[in-house]
Parts: structure tokens; C-alpha cells; sequence
């Protein structure tokens, strides 16, 4: 920026909700911050983004939960909503078939039930039928048995609402049963290039829905060819999402021409971008509405294919065509 | 209909055979050295590892693995039982009781550094293979762990009714003070145990490698069902706690298949608690069997 260096100060929240306070508020009051980047996980982003919000510091984030949208006039989201990733799921199971017929299974614990009860409530409006719907104990050690009621509800189309470990034996369960089912992860830490380092080949074909990928737009590929180049690995979804973020907050500081986090919030508000690296997000466009929520935000869908997380949903982001089983 | 239930009972009975390994190990310890080893469950996430490792850096198939798993957690057991737990035997149980649950928990930490968090798979090529029968399948890399699973129950059961030393411990389970007396060394028969249930540890995590991934809190899983089947069969009893881990797997099966997949365990649960109400010391008798 003219002349003037961005500074980035980085902080360990170590996924610890008291600490996310107290190194939000030393991060404010020991620094004169512009802005700030973050968290990771929604619940650490919900607190840091309230200290933020009391010191009128503008917050900019890839966490998912619509809560952040709620009463909040600092934290700004330029990615797609958690409730916009379940349509997005159901979207995807028309790409499968005609006649999505889907089971939902789903681990019993607060992320699962709300995560698949979205996906419940949306189903109808999106011609979508669930043909089984059934929640599991997470960290199971079979999944033979959920496995062969999913084969017996003759769904085409799986959502698996589960962290790693389930998910992986839920993926190697259907593959021994022998049944020919889609599958879809949703939004998880599969989208990681160690999920398939670790997994292998079983990844191959397992679809979910990401804020950001690699190969979506030809400015990720730039960005992703620099990291790959120095890495020898993908830019995983969060962390493109990062570098986007970084050129809204620089675009904003450019037209505030001031380092104040009022004036840069402000300008954030303002933002109104459809190219360049500031508009790395699925749709190419960013431009904020009054609850903070990036008004052309959607999700992208995403399917492991030969090693690499290709994005093959919507249309306009794909990079390569869905592979049906 | 039938075949359901038959393949419900079929996935019960492989998973069962893994539940064996662990618990048989827990009510051996029990049994002979007379204390509650809740460490066991990190046991057979380091045997996971061993075969893990090995089997990413020399290609070395992970049931083959087995054959360095159980002698080292053979080892690594005499260790722990002469350097740790020999120094806590007493008439009080809480210094045990901590001291295995601080090795739980020393064990869960240090593999956090050593390994990551992240979830280690291995494939082999029979992995995600299945013997298909009708309408019936069976997974091929349960099933082997099946039927070694039982074949090394079996040669403990031969071990402790055939062999001096085996009827060492098993006297000792019975009476240590008479025991002693008879001139049975309890230390050396104290190492021996350890060592042997942790090596069935190590061979339940080999076993596990083709079909289930590795991470730090994987033993956490396996152990609470041990727990579960140690009881059900009665303490100490070798045979119990083989019967009980493999009724455990069929009830949890069942009752994921007809009652619902968040329901599995409380099948298993409820069964705990009918049998300790009804038959308080479990289904098996007592002692070392």
C-alpha cells in the first residue's frame, strides 16, 4: 500500500475460550489494531469477536455460524453461512440423481443434530427426499451395523454429519458392504491436504461443501501455485480464505487512508469488490450488508479427485465435473 | 429380515473378538496382580503405532506386525510392573489407582507430541475386501482379527491350565500369601502377567490397523467397552471376560440395527447393570479361569 507496510501481529488462541479473550483484549490494547483476522472454530470467533465489538476494532472472519450476523456492527463475514451450506449439500445430491433419494446420519451431539436438522427442514423446498434420518453415537467402533440400515433404506445419496474418525470408518464400511452411494461429508476438516495423506484412496469421491477452494477462481490458482511451490501442498480452504481477507482489510485501510479501525470499518462496510485477489471468494464478489454478511457469499462443493480437492459445484466455480460414485 | 439379524450377529461377533483382547488383558492384571489397569486402553493405541509405523516405513503388513507389537508391550509391561507397580502393591488401592490412571494419562500426552492428533490409517489389500455370501458379507481384515483374536485367547487359557508357570499365576491369583509360601516367586509371576496382557494389547491394536485408524485417545474407545465385559464376565475370569466381550458386541449390533445407531451401547449398558443387580460378581465365577 503506498508506502505504508501492513503489518500482521499473529496470536495463539490455543482453541481456548479464556484465552481468546484475554489475547483478543492484550492484542487491542497493547497494538493500535486496524482490524483483526479471525478465529478458526465459530465458538472462539463468537468471543473474540464481542471484545472486538467493545473496542470498536472490526473483525473479519471465515467462521460459519449465522450467530455473527446477529447484533454485531464490527465483524464482518465474506463467506458463505453455515445455513447456506446444508442447501448447498442437498443442491449437490441433485448432481447425483434425478431423484435424490438421501439418508442423514448423524453423530448425537449438538453440532450433528443442528447441522442435520438443517439439512432436515431445507430438504423439501429443494426437491430432496430423506429416506432415513438417524443419529449415532460418536466414536463408535463398527459402523457396520448403521451402515447396513442405510443399505437397507435404498438411499443413493449419504450425509454423513460426523467428525474424522467416524467418517473414515463410515467411508471404509461402505466400501466393504460394496455398496455404490455417494457421499457427503459437508463441512468438515476433510478439506485438508493430511485428510487425504492419512486416508488415501478412500477419499476418492468423498464430496463436501468448503468456504473457499484452491482451484475455484484463476486468482486461488495464483495464490495456491505460490504456496504449492513452497509447501509442496494445496492452500486449504481457511487459509486461502486468509489471504482474501488480508486484501479486504488492505482495499478498506487504501480508502480509509487511515490506519483507525473506525474509519477501516467504515470502509470495510463500504467494500464493493469483484476483482483481484479481494474478491477470492466463491462467486468472485464481496460486498458487505448491514448485518456484516457478504451479500453475494455461497458455498463452494468440493470432491477429492485423484489426490486434489476439486471444486465441482455451482456451476460458475467448478473446475471439474462431479463424479457420481 | 433373518439375514439381518444374521448379519447384525456377524459384525457383533468380529468386533467382539477386539473387545476380548482388551478385556482379557485388563481381567488377567486383575486377576493376578489384583489391580485395575486403566491404562490398558493406551496400550493398544501403542501397538497401533508400532504397527502403524511399521507398516509405513518397511511395508511390513500390520498383522504380520504383530509378531514385534506383543513382544515389545511384553516387555514394556514387565518394566511397568517392575519399576512402577511393584511399588505401589499394598493393602491400600488408591496409590494404584492413580498411578495407572497418571500412566493413562502421561501416555495420552506424550503420544499427542509424538504423533499429532491427526488420524493414521493403513491400507493393505485386504482392507476394505469382504467375503460376500447371498446377501451376506464379511469383512476380511475382522475376520482375521477374529479368528487370531480367538487363537491367542485360547493359547493364554492353554498357557495358564498347562504350563508351570501358568499355574503359578493362576495360584497366585487364587492366594498370594499361600502361594508364596509354595515357593512361587509373586514378582516374577506379577511381570509375567503384565507383560502378557499388555502384549494382547499390542496384538488388538496390530489386529486393529487394517481397519480402523490410529490417534492418541483411540484406546479410550476399545477400553470402556473392556471395562464393560471385565465386569459382565466377573474380575479375574479369563473366560468371562471372552464370553462378555463378544455378547457385548453382538447386544451393541443388535441394538444398533433395531433399536437405533445412538442405542448400541445402552443395549450394553442395560445389560451391565441387569447382570450386576441380578448376579453382582458377573456371569463367570471368580479367580483366573
Amino acid at each position: 500500500m503506498r508506502a505504508t507496510k501492513l503489518n500482521l501481529i499473529l496470536s495463539d488462541v490455543q482453541s481456548d475460550t479464556t484465552v481468546t479473550r484475554t489475547e483478543t483484549d492484550r492484542l487491542i490494547t497493547g497494538n493500535k489494531l486496524s482490524a483483526i483476522h479471525g478465529c478458526f472454530a465459530s465458538a472462539l470467533t463468537l468471543i473474540a469477536s464481542e471484545v472486538a465489538e467493545r473496542a470498536k476494532v472490526p473483525l473479519i472472519t471465515g467462521s460459519s455460524s449465522d450467530q455473527l450476523n446477529k447484533g454485531r456492527t464490527y465483524t464482518f463475514t465474506p463467506f458463505a453461512r453455515a445455513s447456506q451450506f446444508a442447501k448447498a449439500q442437498l443442491q449437490m445430491s441433485k448432481l447425483v440423481s434425478d431423484q435424490p433419494k438421501v439418508a442423514v446420519i448423524f453423530e448425537n451431539t449438538a453440532f450433528g443434530t443442528s447441522t442435520s436438522n438443517g439439512l432436515k427442514e431445507l430438504a423439501p423446498g429443494e426437491g430432496v427426499e430423506i429416506v432415513m434420518f438417524e443419529p449415532y453415537s460418536a466414536g463408535f467402533t463398527d459402523a457396520s451395523p448403521l451402515i447396513n440400515k442405510v443399505k437397507a433404506s435404498g438411499a443413493n445419496a449419504l450425509f454423513s454429519v460426523s467428525y474424522l474418525n467416524d467418517l473414515i470408518l463410515i467411508v471404509r464400511t461402505v466400501k466393504q458392504v460394496g455398496l455404490n452411494i455417494a457421499i457427503n461429508g459437508g463441512s468438515g476438516g476433510f478439506v485438508i491436504p493430511d485428510f487425504y495423506k492419512n486416508v488415501g484412496k478412500l477419499a476418492e469421491g468423498l464430496q463436501g461443501v468448503a468456504h473457499w477452494n484452491h482451484d475455484m477462481d484463476e486468482n486461488a490458482q495464483k495464490v495456491n501455485a505460490e504456496y504449492k511451490k513452497r509447501t509442496g501442498d494445496f492452500l486449504f480452504e481457511y487459509a486461502g480464505g486468509l489471504v482474501a481477507q488480508t486484501y479486504m482489510i488492505a482495499d478498506a485501510l487504501e480508502r480509509a487512508a487511515s490506519p483507525d479501525p473506525q474509519k477501516v470499518r467504515e470502509a470495510l462496510s463500504a467494500l464493493d469488490v469483484s476483482s483481484g485477489f479481494a474478491a477470492m471468494a466463491p462467486g468472485g464478489k464481496v460486498k458487505f450488508g448491514p448485518d456484516g454478511k457478504n451479500v453475494y457469499g455461497r458455498p463452494v462443493g468440493v470432491q477429492w479427485q485423484n489426490g486434489d480437492l476439486a471444486s465441482v459445484f455451482p456451476k460458475d466455480d467448478a473446475r471439474a465435473p462431479l463424479i457420481k460414485s | 429380515m433373518l439375514e439381518t439379524v444374521v448379519q447384525a450377529v456377524i459384525n457383533g461377533l468380529l468386533i467382539g473378538g477386539i473387545y476380548a483382547l482388551v478385556s482379557i488383558g485388563v481381567t488377567l492384571i486383575f486377576g493376578v496382580v489384583k489391580i485395575v489397569n486403566f491404562a490398558q486402553g493406551e496400550f493398544v493405541m501403542i501397538g497401533m503405532y508400532i504397527s502403524f509405523y511399521l507398516a509405513t516405513q518397511f511395508g511390513i503388513d500390520p498383522i504380520l506386525s504383530l509378531f514385534v507389537s506383543m513382544p515389545v508391550l511384553f516387555v514394556i509391561g514387565v518394566l511397568v510392573q517392575h519399576f512402577l507397580i511393584r511399588r505401589v502393591l499394598g493393602p491400600n488401592d488408591m496409590p494404584q489407582i492413580f498411578l495407572t490412571f497418571a500412566l493413562s494419562l502421561l501416555l495420552l500426552n506424550l503420544s499427542l507430541l509424538l504423533f499429532s492428533a491427526n488420524y493414521r490409517t493403513v491400507h493393505t489389500s485386504y482392507s476394505d475386501e469382504a467375503f460376500h455370501l447371498g446377501g451376506l458379507y464379511i469383512p476380511e481384515a475382522k475376520l482375521i482379527a477374529f479368528v487370531v483374536a480367538m487363537a491367542l485367547s485360547g493359547a493364554l487359557w492353554v498357557f495358564l491350565h498347562t504350563t508351570d508357570l501358568g499355574k503359578a499365576m493362576r495360584a497366585a491369583s487364587q492366594n498370594r500369601d499361600v502361594a508364596t509360601l509354595m515357593g512361587i516367586n509373586p514378582n516374577r509371576v506379577f511381570a509375567v502377567a503384565f507383560g502378557a496382557a499388555l502384549a494382547l494389547a499390542g496384538a488388538a491394536g496390530s489386529l486393529l490397523m487394517p481397519f480402523y485408524s490410529a490417534y492418541p485417545f483411540v484406546g479410550q474407545v476399545f477400553v470402556l467397552m473392556a471395562f464393560v465385559a471385565v465386569v459382565l464376565g466377573t474380575l479375574g475370569n479369563v473366560i468371562g471376560a471372552l464370553v462378555a466381550s463378544l455378547m457385548m458386541g453382538v447386544a451393541e449390533s443388535l441394538g444398533i440395527q433395531f433399536v437405533g445407531a445412538d442405542s448400541g451401547l445402552i443395549v450394553v449398558f442395560a445389560m451391565l447393570l441387569l447382570t450386576l443387580a441380578f448376579k453382582p460378581n458377573g456371569l463367570g465365577g471368580g479367580r483366573v479361569r
